[in-house]
């Protein structure tokens, strides 16, 4: 079966097919809404979010430069509009934790410990993570980019995702050795 | 304890490149460099170990986020329906049944998937329980990767089967823990085919579904990522 590129949609919608909006928004929305979930810990502010990421992908389609892939290209929206929400939260004081590091609502890894599951163990200190941390780990981990395609994302050089990266591997390990793990590093 | 990766650039090196390794989104040459460290540096190895068990839990924490709910495709159509555009349309394609269902399909709320799979973990312990009975018997023999009929290609699978001692009850929380569910099976020679996620899930995911499964011995005697 031929299957469209997510480049010829964009092409598309660039001519206002909305058919292709909805394959592009099928193809892409669980992706996108839950790196967003990861940021921004609510559902409905994600969806939210996401809503504002595939409007301004309608509005700019005909902008769309082949040089990052069109998942590299949404990601990078999504997370200036995820932070930009976190933004306008915290200065609204509904928010002041922002880029801090955030008590998720999962058990504490001590507890999840006790429960004798190690996987949920390090998954409760993923949450433990700071949002900088998190969504390197979430990008490069889960959403499987590349040092180039974490810088575009991210905006940052690419030999700070690496070490951005390092350190955030480096934290997890102290979390988990905090929780009773010790996997030999840090 | 000291860090001796830390203490040499050559190796840090190489070690901060050990995620995208991992990934698979490294050069070549990156790449073959760094499997000529590992061949000669257990330290190195230990620590891709570690990204790979962090890559595998990670996966399984974003697989635990759901999806969005169908309302937002409807409401960004909304929006679009009512966002004023400087040219005229060239193309007026209503949307299709199949694109239709496409968004629909990938747009469950996670509870409405979350009822499904408390459905299937009834099936899965009766299953547990009969595929255990075939385990003890010794039903041996070579597994097909071929397709079963009717199971969608939209969707990721592995091929497993249980432990000759694993319990009913553990069958069902692990099920319960991967949200995975049995799409065919058990065959003859005692393997299930099992949903592990959605075509959003891609190989190397697949693949680190299947490691962390392989771990638990106790439960899983043999998991091998299915087509």
């Amino acid at each position: 079966m031929h299957t469209e590129s997510d480049e010829d949609l964009v092409k598309r919608i660039a001519s206002g097919d909305r058919l292709a909006m909805k394959v592009l928004f099928s193809r892409h929305q669980v992706r996108v809404y839950r790196f967003v979930l990861r940021l921004v810990r609510d559902e409905t502010l994600a969806e939210d979010v996401i809503s504002d990421v595939f409007m301004d992908l309608w509005r700019q389609a005909d902008r769309f430069e082949a040089r990052a892939s069109v998942a590299t290209w949404l990601l990078a929206i999504a997370r200036n509009k995820a932070y930009s929400l976190l933004r306008k939260r915290r200065d609204a004081g509904l928010d002041d934790d922002f880029a801090e590091s955030i008590e998720d609502e999962a058990d504490d890894p001590e507890i999840v410990l006790q429960k004798q599951d190690k996987g949920l163990a390090i998954r409760a200190c993923l949450a433990k993570l700071t949002l900088e941390h998190r969504e390197v780990i979430d990008l490069v981990y889960y959403h499987e980019t590349s040092v180039e395609e974490v810088a575009r994302i991210v905006g940052i050089p690419e030999n700070t995702v690496k070490t951005r990266l390092f350190h955030a591997r480096k934290k997890l390990g102290d979390v988990l050795k905090a929780a009773g793990i010790d996997r030999g590093w840090p | 304890m000291t860090d001796n990766i830390a203490t040499d650039p050559k190796r840090t090196e190489l070690e901060e490149l050990l995620p995208f390794y991992a990934n698979g989104r490294i050069s070549a040459g990156d790449r073959a460099r760094i499997e000529k460290a590992l061949a000669g540096d257990p330290e190195l190895v230990m620590r891709l170990d570690i990204v790979r068990e962090d890559m595998a839990e990670t996966t399984l924490l974003n697989e635990s986020l759901g999806a969005p709910s169908h309302r937002a495709l409807d409401r960004l159509m909304d929006r679009i329906e009512a966002e004023p555009r400087e040219a005229p349309l060239l193309t007026r394609a209503k949307g299709g049944l199949m694109a239709w269902l496409g968004g629909w399909l990938s747009a469950q709320p996670p509870r409405r998937l979350a009822y499904a799979s408390a459905a299937a973990l009834v099936l899965i312990a009766i299953q547990g329980v009969a595929l255990t009975g075939l385990a003890v018997r010794g039903t041996g023999g070579s597994f097909e990767t071929a397709s079963a009929p009717g199971t969608r290609p939209s969707e990721r699978y592995v091929m497993l089967s249980f432990a000759a001692d694993a319990k009913a009850s553990d069958i069902a929380a692990f099920f319960k823990r991967y949200e995975a569910s049995v799409v065919d099976g058990p065959r003859a020679n005692g393997f299930f085919k099992v949903r592990v996620g959605d075509a959003s899930l891609t190989t190397a995911q697949v693949d680190a579904i299947a490691a962390r499964m392989k771990a638990e011995g106790a439960i899983i005697s043999f998991v091998a990522p299915a087509p």
